[in-house]
């Protein structure tokens, strides 16, 4: 039985790949089964909400998403990576994060084992990236990567804190409006994305000038640190402080508290931004206290499914490019109330998947924009409040 | 020869030297000590300040980069505002032991961390640095670093090395010390000692011994020099102990040598008993030689003699010139007296040959005093003076003849040298007596006067007659206080004959020569009188012509100040010396008196009788008393009454006797002179002493 329907299997593929484009994907294809290595902690909103996005449109588009969480170690990424490959029953799929440059081995021994994989928010950079070359070129298995243009967001963020600024005429003595940038780190490609947004952004506004570009490592209390240490020596300087620009939620939240305890009013006498669409930053926004929070590319677990079961079904996303680039998109006060239910519930069976799928002809054509996230969104079953 | 005082000043000096020669030593560590010590003491001092400023800026200079590492690795968190982080790395320097406090500064220049690990007690420094901080973007300057620092460890190492060095000085200076010590005990001690043992090797025996250094440094040298010297002075020495020991005119040795000579007779002798002759030779008439030929001739005569004495002798016999016209030859064995006696005549012949001075033949005689002696006498250093008693008798008694000294001269010479020894213990004792002899009026028999004359009463050889002692009084010269002695005797004497009725009697005093050259004779004279309350008057002063012959001025004036007094002069012994007839004109004499030797014979010598005659006619013109001495026989006295001699002196009359005898003599002649007047003469009883 088994035999028979690998055959069927290997006879879909070929014959989906020799397919000529603008076939109609097959109806009834068959189920496939991707395996997660998430390189994030257990509670890690983040990637928890990558994984929970990924399995709801698993469901919606018959794949089977096994996620395994490597609690933030890439030893146990590398070693969860390299079990999925030798497995005997290999699955059709295997989707990493090349954080910290942890997922090379795998890939490479994916393709030893035959095994497709999709890189996914983190692709290959410096070295590797060099000498791997493209996906599908070295290694054959490897057949591309999905990530958020976090670049983008960096600029969004900043644009939206510049704007705020000039309304509120938040100018310092020197005429010029002082913000503070606080990064993640200042190796991994996602925060340097974003930091290169902020510094566009200000490079674009002659108006505008960054005091200081510090980093938290992430996490709010040593923003709320660095924030403290910024305004006491923005005082000292005789600055007016504008606004904050923080790289992920929680530095936000961390800026928020700082500038509280330095007797500022966020959202009044200076303003914050931050990404990651999470809940707290949302219900910050809904405070008016934080005054956007961009992101939504956790949704990229469920995009990377859409790709794979587009790929499956013949219609191959490198048909535009192996690398697909989302835009992520921020939330704020305007569209809070349209997507903030779907983030604190994280309903995502709400999202339908389908609606994404390339369509006949146009393979590796996807619009993922929150417009179109919104209007896929079914209405909230039962009760609403 | 050397002094005694010559000798032991030397020793005192030898004893002396190994303490100056360690004073020496002590004196070049103190002087060399201290510099050393200082120099030491000042490299180490300059070596550790230098080391000490080099360490503070070596301290500056790693401060300066530790500040500038640290500001380096502070710069990105504090740009980044991570001000722990600033403060974890400002806490890492901070084991520096040195550094005392650090700082991190903002751009604002407020502290962002402060650290500070020990209060600030000693000196300190402080270094500041910016802190830059610059990305791909942007070069700023972030802040700035202080790093106040302590010098402390420093100080205490600069100490401890100093203290170190010091120590090192210290003993480095302490090695030196026992090296100079050693090097000198080595390099100058040892010279120095065998200079010096050198030189008490030629004190202790006269002669000029070599030092023993073979080195050629400058003791080498030096030790040469004293050796070259040492035998310089050894030719010196040995023409300076020649000269010292021979007569430069005869070349024979001297009277020093003779000294010698007799120290060792007695042990160049063969046996205790082996006979000495010893002949002391006088040449007589050598001053009339002189006189004639003058003295360089009279020195060749010397020589002359000398030579044939040489030429007389044997090579054991020993020859000297004892100086003058003196020699004595030493024959030291002969066989007995007899054969001492004509070796001693063989001399006298071979002196006797006769000399040509100045064309004129001269034949030499000269008297040989001689002694003979065993070699064991204990006397033998006597031998020179025996000699001499035998040569003097020679010459008195036989000139140009061998006088041997028998026991009878020897007696004579030891009772001589006896008496002469006894004479201070005469005076103390009161050993010396005063004896009077009467002069008699020839006509009436009566005593007119005395005749003080002194004895000496010796314990062990009786009364001693003038005659024998006076001499030996003159040669120790006591005539003076002889004098004086008899002068107080004479006028107790006088005081006492006044006290038994016969203040009429005189008293005459015989004075030496060597008196009437003394000026204050006379005042003594007359405060004697002044103290026994007796007429200076009463006192008659008896002298010989020698005594005028040999100071006629002085003379002369003591007795025209005696006579002024009231004394009168008497001038003794008249007609055995010169009987000038100029001094009983020059002199003021009253009364002559005539030498027994003319009275003696008489009056059985007609020859006598006329010169007595003479005297008397003559004194009668002149107007001086005339006294005869001697009287023995009262024919002398009728002859001198016959011839006008009005008074006299003798046995017939009195024999010298103490004042006491004669008191009472004059005491019973009053008494028989009371009861009967008898004009005959008595005859006073012999006192014996």
């Amino acid at each position: 039985m088994k035999v028979i329907l690998r055959i069927l299997l290997t006879a879909s593929i070929v014959f989906g790949v020799l397919t000529p484009i603008g076939c109609v994907v097959a109806a009834d294809a068959r189920r496939l089964n991707i395996v997660f290595v998430n390189p994030g902690k257990t509670g890690e909103v983040f990637w928890d909400m990558v994984a929970q996005s990924m399995q709801a449109a698993g469901r919606r588009l018959d794949a089977n998403v096994e996620v395994l969480t490597s609690e933030r170690n890439y030893r146990t990424m590398q070693e969860l990576g390299l079990g999925v490959v030798a497995r005997t029953d290999k699955p059709d799929f295997l989707i990493l994060s090349n954080e910290e440059s942890a997922a090379v081995p795998i890939l490479q021994a994916a393709e030893a084992a035959g095994v497709k994989t999709l890189l996914l928010s983190n692709t290959l950079i410096g070295d590797d990236a060099a000498r791997l070359g493209a996906p599908r070129q070295i290694l054959k298995t490897w057949l591309g990567d999905i990530t958020a243009d976090l670049r983008n967001a960096g600029v969004r963020m900043a644009d939206a804190l510049i704007q705020a600024a000039r309304a509120e005429k938040w100018q310092s003595p020197d005429g010029k409006i002082h913000i503070l940038g606080i990064g993640g780190d200042e190796i991994t490609p996602a925060s340097i994305a974003r930091n290169n947004g902020l510094q566009l952004a200000v490079a674009a506004a002659p108006d505008v000038v960054v005091d200081r570009m510090l980093f938290a490592n992430w996490t709010q209390s040593e923003a709320e640190q660095v924030t403290a240490n910024y305004l006491s020596w923005a005082t000292r300087k005789g600055i007016r402080p504008a606004g904050i620009w923080a790289g992920n939620d929680p530095m936000a939240l961390g800026a928020i508290k700082a500038a509280s305890a330095a007797g500022l009013a966020p959202g009044r006498d200076i303003q914050v931004v931050g990404l990651n669409w999470s809940e707290d930053a949302l219900r910050a926004v809904g405070a008016d206290r934080l005054l956007m929070t961009d992101g939504g590319h956790f949704l990229l677990g469920g995009w990377s499914i859409v790709l794979l079961r587009d790929y499956a079904d013949g219609c191959d996303f490198a048909a535009a490019s192996p690398h697909v680039e989302v835009q992520a998109a921020a939330i704020t006060r305007a569209n809070l109330a349209a997507v903030g239910d779907l983030i604190k519930t994280r309903a995502f069976d709400r999202i339908d998947f389908t609606r994404f799928r390339a369509k006949a002809g146009r393979c590796g054509r996807y619009d993922f924009s929150i417009d179109e996230l919104i209007s896929s969104l079914a209405p909230v079953q039962g009760t609403a409040d | 020869m050397r002094t005694r005082h010559d000798m032991t000043d030397p020793v005192r000096k030898e004893q002396a030297s190994p303490s100056r020669s360690r004073s020496v030593l002590r004196a070049m560590i103190w002087a060399t000590v201290p510099v050393l010590l200082l120099v030491q003491l000042l490299a180490s001092a300059g070596v550790e300040v230098s080391s000490f400023w080099s360490q503070i800026r070596q301290l500056d200079a790693r401060m300066t980069r530790v500040a500038e590492s640290r500001a380096e690795l502070i710069a990105e968190p504090l740009w980044k505002m991570r001000y722990d982080q600033v403060r974890s790395v400002l806490n890492e320097i901070m084991h520096d032991e040195t550094i005392a406090a650090a700082a991190v500064y903002d751009d604002t220049g407020i502290a962002i961390a402060r650290v500070v690990a020990r209060p600030a007690d000693q000196t300190v420094a402080e270094v500041s640095r910016p802190i830059n901080y610059r990305n791909g973007n942007i070069a700023v300057q972030a802040g700035r670093i202080a790093i106040a620092y302590s010098y402390a460890n420093v100080y205490a190492d600069t100490g401890s090395q100093l203290m170190l060095m010091t120590v090192v000085g210290l003993l480095a200076t302490f090695a030196t010390v026992v090296a100079l010590r050693i090097s000198a005990d080595i390099f100058i001690g040892k010279p120095l000692a065998a200079i010096m043992s050198a030189i008490q090797r030629s004190k202790q025996d006269g002669r000029a011994y070599p030092a023993d250094i073979k080195s050629s440094n400058e003791f080498g040298q030096l030790a040469r020099a004293f050796n070259s010297m040492q035998h310089t002075t050894t030719g010196a020495l040995d023409r300076l102990g020649h000269m010292a020991s021979h007569d430069p005119l005869t070349g024979l040795p001297n009277r020093r040598s003779l000294s010698e000579r007799l120290a060792t007779l007695s042990n160049d002798a063969r046996s205790a008993d082996s006979l000495i002759a010893f002949c002391f030779i006088d040449l007589d008439d050598f001053k009339g030689i002189n006189d004639t030929f003058g003295h360089d001739s009279g020195d060749k005569f010397l020589v002359h003699i000398s030579e044939r004495l040489r030429e007389a002798v044997g090579p054991q016999d020993w020859v000297a010139r004892l100086g003058g016209d003196e020699f004595v030859v030493i024959r030291p064995e002969v066989g007995n007296a007899a054969a001492a006696q004509a070796f001693a005549g063989l001399l006298l012949n071979a002196i006797s040959q006769p000399i040509r001075l100045h064309d004129k033949q001269v034949v030499p005689r000269a008297s040989i005093g001689l002694a003979v002696r065993r070699a064991g006498d204990p006397e033998l250093s006597h031998l020179p003076a025996l000699a001499d008693i035998a040569l003097y008798h020679a010459k008195t008694k036989a000139p140009g003849t061998v006088a041997v000294l028998d026991e009878a001269l020897q007696r004579d010479y030891r009772r001589c040298r006896d008496l002469e020894l006894a004479i201070p213990a005469g005076f103390a004792e009161r050993q010396f007596e005063v004896w009077y002899q009467s002069l008699v009026d020839l006509e009436s028999q009566s005593v007119v006067g005395l005749e003080a004359l002194i004895r000496w009463r010796h314990p062990e050889h009786g009364v001693i007659g003038p005659g024998e002692f006076l001499p030996l009084i003159e040669r120790s010269g006591s005539n003076a206080r002889l004098t004086r002695y008899v002068l107080t005797d004479a006028c107790g004497a006088l005081q006492r004959l006044a006290f038994a009725g016969r203040p009429d009697i005189r008293i005459a005093i015989n004075l030496p020569p060597s008196e009437l050259a003394d000026h204050s004779l006379a005042a003594e004279l007359s405060e004697t009188c002044a103290r026994f309350g007796v007429s200076a008057t009463m006192l008659e002063l008896e002298i010989t012509e020698g005594s005028l012959i040999n100071n006629i001025a002085s003379a002369s004036e003591t007795l025209h100040r005696l006579r002024r007094l009231g004394a009168t002069i008497a001038l003794d012994d008249f007609g055995t010396g010169y009987s000038s007839l100029a001094h009983l004109r020059r002199f003021p004499l009253d009364k002559v008196k005539i030498d027994k030797a003319f009275i003696s014979e008489i009056p059985g010598s007609e020859e006598d009788k006329a010169i007595v005659g003479v005297i008397a006619s003559l004194a009668g013109t002149l107007g001086l008393t005339l006294v005869a001495e001697g009287i023995e026989r009262a024919e002398q006295a009728q002859a001198m009454r016959e011839m006008g001699v009005r008074l006299g002196q003798g046995f017939l009359y009195h024999r010298p006797q103490p004042l006491a005898a004669l008191l009472q003599w004059l005491a019973e002649q009053a008494a028989q002179d009371s009861r009967v007047l008898a004009d005959s003469p008595s005859i006073a009883p012999e006192i014996a002493a």
